[in-house]
Formats: C-alpha cells, structure tokens, sequence
C-alpha cells in the first residue's frame, strides 16, 4: 500500500538529518525577514522564536510533570469508579 | 415589527432538529439515514437564507420572546453550527440508538437557539435544553463510570443554569426588560445590583465555558461520553458560551485573566494525561481559553478573532475527537498506554487526526493560523506582552500534546500490534470532510474573513509571522523528540477541581449516613415520641370514636379513586433520575413547540 511506504519513509534518518537541516535553515533565514509589526523586544532578535519554542517545550513538560507529581496524579481507581 | 417564526424569508433552524428530529425513531435503515442528514442539510440551508432581522417574537404573559435575532455574530455562528450538524450526524449516522441520535438533535437545536435568542429567557430555554439532552451522550456509552459522570456533568450545568438565571431574574427587575443586552462586568468583584447581575450572568456562561474552577466537568464527562457523542460535545457547549459571552460580556476585564489560566491550565494537564480523548478535553479547555481571553480584551481585532477561532476550532476539534473517536471504535480503547503502531492498519484516520493537530497548532496553510494569530496579535497590539507570550507559550504546548503526543503514542510509539481496521465510510467521509474544510479555510481564508462581524484589516501570512510560527513549532518538535522518554504515559488520572465537590459530596454523605443518622434516631426520636407521640395519640383515640360513626362513609369513595389515580402515576415514578430528566426536557420542547406554533 502506497501511503504506508510513505510513513515507512518519512521514519528513516535520512528524513531526520533533512529535519535538522530545515531548523538550522530557518533561523539562518530569520535574519532576512523584515519586521513589520513590532510588539516587543522579543521581535527584533533574530531566532527568538526558536528559542522560545524549544524552551517552552521543555518548560511546559517539565513543570507541569513536577506539579503532576506533587500529588495531582493518581491511580486511574481514585475515585473507586471501575474502567471508563 | 413582528414577524412570524416560519415566514417564506426566516425559517427557524432549530426547528428542523427539534420538530424534524422526532420522526427519527419511527424510520429505518437507509430511508432514516437519508431523512437525518435531510433535516440536517435543511437547518443549514434555512442558516444560509436568513436575512438580518428580527424575527419570531411572540408575546407570553408579560413578556416578550424573540427567537430569531439574526446578525453579523449570531449568524456566523449559526453557520459553523449547522455545518457541524451536517457533519456530526454524517459521523453518527450508523448509530441505532434513537434516544442518542435524538439527544444529539436537540442538542445542535438547542445550540442554535441559543444563538439565534434575543431575549434572556428563551437563551435560557436553550440553554437548559443543551444541558439536559448532551448529558445523555454521555449516558448512552451506558458504562457504571460514564454514568456517574453524567449525574456530576449535569450537576455542574444546573448549578451554572440556575446562577445564570438569578442572574436573569436580577437584570430584569433592574430594568425590566427580558431583551439580551450587553452588560460587561468591570472589576473584581460585584459592588452594586447592575455589576452583582452583570457578574451573575458571567458566572452562569463561564461553567458551560469550562472556566476554571468551574471547568471539570469537561474533562470529566467528555470521554466518558459515546463514540459519536464526544464529537457532538466538543464543539456545542463550549463555544456556545463563547458567543453568549461575546454578546453579553464583551470587555469584562476579568476575563482576559481567567481566559490566559486557562489556555495554560489545559496545557499542563495534557501533559499527564492517558486517555487521548480526555487529553483533547483539556485542548479543548486551553483553546477556549484564547477564546475568553480575547473576549475580555474585547476589541474589534480580538472578538474577530475569537469568532474566527470558534469557528476553526468546532472543525478542527471534532475532526481530533472524530480520529480518537474511531480508534476507540475500532480497536475498544483510547488510552495510549494501549496503543501504538496503529499506523500500518488505521493510516488514512492517522492522516485526517493529523491534519486536525497541525490546525490546531496553527500550522501555515491550516485553518488554525488565520484564526489564532488574529486573537494574540490583538493582545500584541494591545501591549499586554505578558498576555501574548502567555498564549504564544500555550501554542507551543497545544502542538506539543494534539500534533506530536497524540499522533505519536496512537500511531507509532510501542507497537501493540493491534488488529484494526479503518472505521466505517461515514466515519470516514465526516473525517475527509472537516479535513477539507481545515486545509481549506487555512488557504482561503477571505470567506471567513468576510463573515466576522467587525471589518477585518489582518493578513495572516506575512513573511514575518509566518516565519515566527514555523520557529516556535519545528523548535518544539525538536524538544518533544529530545524529551520524549519523559512523555511516555503512565495509567493515571489527575485530580482537577472537582476533587473539592467530588471529596467533600462523600464526607457529606458519611456525615448523614454515621453521626446524623445515629442522632436522629438516638436523641430526637425519644424525644419526639415523649412530647409529640403520645399526646397525640390520646386525642386520636377520642377522634376516631367520631370519624368511625360519621366520616368514613364519605371517604372511602373518595379513596377509592385517589387509589387508582396514584395506581397510574406510579409508573412514572420510576426513582430513576434519567426518567425524570426525560419527562422535564418532554415538558421543555413542549412549551417550545406550543409557543413556535401558536400564533
């Protein structure tokens, strides 16, 4: 089947040194593009919004796994309900 | 001016579900199947032609009832609901249950009246309405635990309905008018009568929001609903609330702030969340959240925004519930503990979910990139920068959970090598379909445009912004591959904010069920039986001396009748609370229809 040799493609390394190279690629672009609408500090530097993406990705799977481990998660039969 | 209901220019769209909707269970097979999606495609085309208007309004006892208020905002999302209905009842159309096809009619009925009310009492029918028929989506999966979330998701919605209400009640007496209008809330806190309704009445719209604390309900009630149910849920309830707030609340500053918790919120808990269909409850949560917050901010950029991202968002999140929904269809579970490696027998539904999670994302050329970037660049232009990275944060999270995590875990992941097929065509077709629509309103995106209520002066693809998203996106991805040991799931539940009602509903039953109990019947029966009992049954002695001679001959006749009535009431009384529930929404339409065809 055609759509499964495409997944089976896009699964290989070879697809994930193109990936690296697109990131790379995008932040060196991010240099050359003109800044209309200025919000804050944070829009003139270029690569910021790399930077905050990968920093938030980490952040937000940090902390909220902290706070779920503080005592929010809970076996499945908490409430003593049975399955969903 | 009044005009008629069903008048050659204005039909009611509602009335095709709620009148339409019962002949469902006299038909079968492919003729009932034709007639549903008939009575589906009928409301959206009524949609289609209504005019810009006052329509419907009918006088009832002292006040004035107005079912068809057709403007700019009530009409644009009169449309994205009657789209949804076509394509929810498509997804639906294979289920046999006609109590749960009915339920989900009433529910796109009520829906659509809400949206289409001009006045605070028939919002509040519909609104009642809505609660009282979705709450049997969830019922009909007919499990133990899917039950008791109905009766926790109902109690939620009759306590906002009734605060909504005092609200109501509280406004008309200040101004003695039932028509809807506009009536933010400033501040923190309720200082007079005005403010005290004002914010009433923002309560009572912001539990059907899913507004923490008084958003559990959601998550909750969500997955446990039907297969078919949960995608009618996702996209009604919430975003109903959103255009009520839209045209009530507008501008009410506290809502910035509960809309930006909650856009993160959502966020957090998907991160420790198992099942894939309550993972998408909480993005259901975190994307309302922008909703609110723009609603607060209130500017004409923000509220078309807000009603640009309702819109991709009813599409984009039924097509998410639609995917998961077909893999718990399939293969019996939704958890991604259990799954993985579905990718080489469900590819096609793996492809119409991930267009769904790019949409969401706000992916370029994806309908969430022209919807969402209007609502946070209002907040950039606004200047409140920490409301902005707030929600640009939150964008991170929603591609990391709904475009990376859910995919991830279901289709790749640890292979369980589950034996599983495509779902059905109807399934199928309904997913093809808002999949359609997402890639096609993030390409052109001028129609929508051209159906907000405010004129649009926003370009979504500049170089710049396109440029910002695809950063912040492909960075995440990044981190989500660096990190992903850290994401495998565990089979959890977490505790949300109904841990409160839920904990303290069980101290207060053992409350009545040990001390209370053993106190009345300890203490307060002596003493009942000493002062009042015994008195009393001296007197009775002597009474019954006169009632044996002179009453008793009347009576019996009397008796005998009162037997037999009671005799007939007592089937109605089953003790059981769906009956009722049944009997009180039967009473509802019934006043509706009376009142929509009574001249």
């Amino acid at each position: 089947m055609k759509l499964l040799e495409i997944v089976e493609v896009l699964r290989t390394k070879k697809v994930r040194r193109i990936a690296y190279g697109v990131l790379i690629l995008l932040i060196i672009t991010d240099f050359f593009i003109p800044r209309h609408e200025v919000h804050f500090f944070g829009d003139e530097i270029p690569g910021f919004w790399s930077l905050f993406g990968f920093i938030a990705c980490v952040l937000i799977i940090v902390v909220s796994k902290w706070i779920g481990h503080l005592g929010l998660m809970q076996h499945e039969n908490y409430y003593d309900e049975g399955d969903v | 001016m009044m005009r008629e209901m069903f008048s050659l220019e204005f039909v009611h769209p509602s009335a095709f579900y709620l009148i339409g909707g019962l002949l469902i269970p006299l038909l079968k097979g492919r003729v009932r199947q034709g007639y549903m999606l008939l009575i589906a495609l009928l409301a959206f085309f009524a949609v289609v032609n209504m005019p810009h208007g006052t329509f419907g309004v009918y006088e009832f006892l002292d006040w004035k009832l107005t079912f068809g208020n057709v403007d700019k905002l009530s009409k644009v999302f009169a449309y994205i609901f009657a789209i949804m209905g076509v394509i929810g009842v498509i997804y639906s159309i294979h289920v046999k249950n006609d109590g749960e096809q009915l339920a989900a009619f009433y529910y796109v009925g009520g829906s659509l009246g809400v949206t289409l009310a001009g006045d605070f009492l028939s919002l509040f029918l519909f609104w009642e309405m809505m609660a009282f028929s979705s709450v049997f989506l969830v019922w009909y999966r007919k499990s133990k635990s899917s039950v008791h979330a109905g009766f926790r998701y109902l109690l939620w919605h009759v306590a906002g309905g009734l605060i909504l209400l005092a609200g109501i009640i509280l406004q008309y007496s200040l101004s003695g008018d039932l028509t809807i209008q506009y009536s933010p809330f400033h501040g923190w806190w309720p200082a007079d009568p005005q403010s005290l309704a004002s914010f009433l009445i923002l309560i009572g719209l912001i539990v059907n929001a899913a507004v923490p604390p008084f958003g559990a309900w959601l998550p909750d009630a969500y997955p446990a609903a039907t297969v078919t149910g949960a995608v009618f849920m996702s996209a009604f309830t919430t975003k109903t609330a959103v255009y009520a707030l839209i045209r009530i609340c507008a501008g009410s500053e506290i809502l910035i702030v509960l809309g930006v918790v909650m856009a993160i919120y959502g966020v957090v808990y998907a991160v420790l969340e198992n099942d894939a269909r309550r993972l998408l409850a909480y993005h259901i949560i975190s994307q309302v959240g922008y909703m609110v917050a723009g609603v607060g901010l209130g500017t004409h950029m923000a509220i078309n925004g807000v009603v640009a991202h309702a819109f991709c968002h009813i599409l984009y999140k039924s097509l998410l519930f639609m995917g998961t929904g077909s893999v718990l269809y399939m293969t019996g579970t939704a958890k991604l503990t259990e799954l993985g490696g579905l990718y080489k027998t469900m590819p096609r539904t793996m492809i119409y979910t991930v267009i769904g999670g790019l949409s969401i994302s706000a992916f370029p050329l994806f309908s969430g990139f022209v919807s969402k970037s209007m609502t946070v660049t209002a907040f950039g232009e606004a200047h409140l920068t920490w409301a902005f990275m707030a929600l640009m944060l939150a964008s991170a999270g929603t591609f990391l959970h709904t475009g990376l995590k859910v995919p991830y875990f279901i289709w790749f992941g640890k292979d369980q090598g589950i034996k599983a097929k495509e779902p059905p065509w109807n399934m199928e077709l309904a997913m093809i379909i808002s999949s359609l629509f997402c890639i096609g309103l993030g390409v052109f995106y001028k129609p929508l445009y051209a159906l907000l209520p405010y004129s649009v002066h926003f370009e979504p693809y500049t170089a710049y912004h396109t440029w910002e998203t695809l950063q912040i996106l492909l960075f995440t991805q990044l981190g989500f591959f660096l990190l992903l040991k850290k994401l495998w799931c565990k089979n959890t539940i977490s505790l949300d904010t109904d841990w409160f009602p839920r904990k303290s509903a069980k101290a207060f039953m053992w409350f009545i069920n040990k001390p209370m109990a053993s106190l009345e019947y300890n203490v307060i029966g002596e003493i009942y039986e000493f002062i009042i009992q015994k008195p009393i049954m001296r007197v009775a002695v002597y009474l019954k001396k006169i009632d044996t001679v002179v009453v008793d001959g009347t009576i019996n006749g009397v008796g005998k009748l009162a037997m037999a009535c009671s005799r007939k009431m007592q089937k109605v009384q089953s003790g059981q609370i769906q009956h009722y529930a049944m009997l009180m929404v039967a009473g509802v339409i019934a006043v509706i229809i009376i009142v929509m065809v009574l001249p």
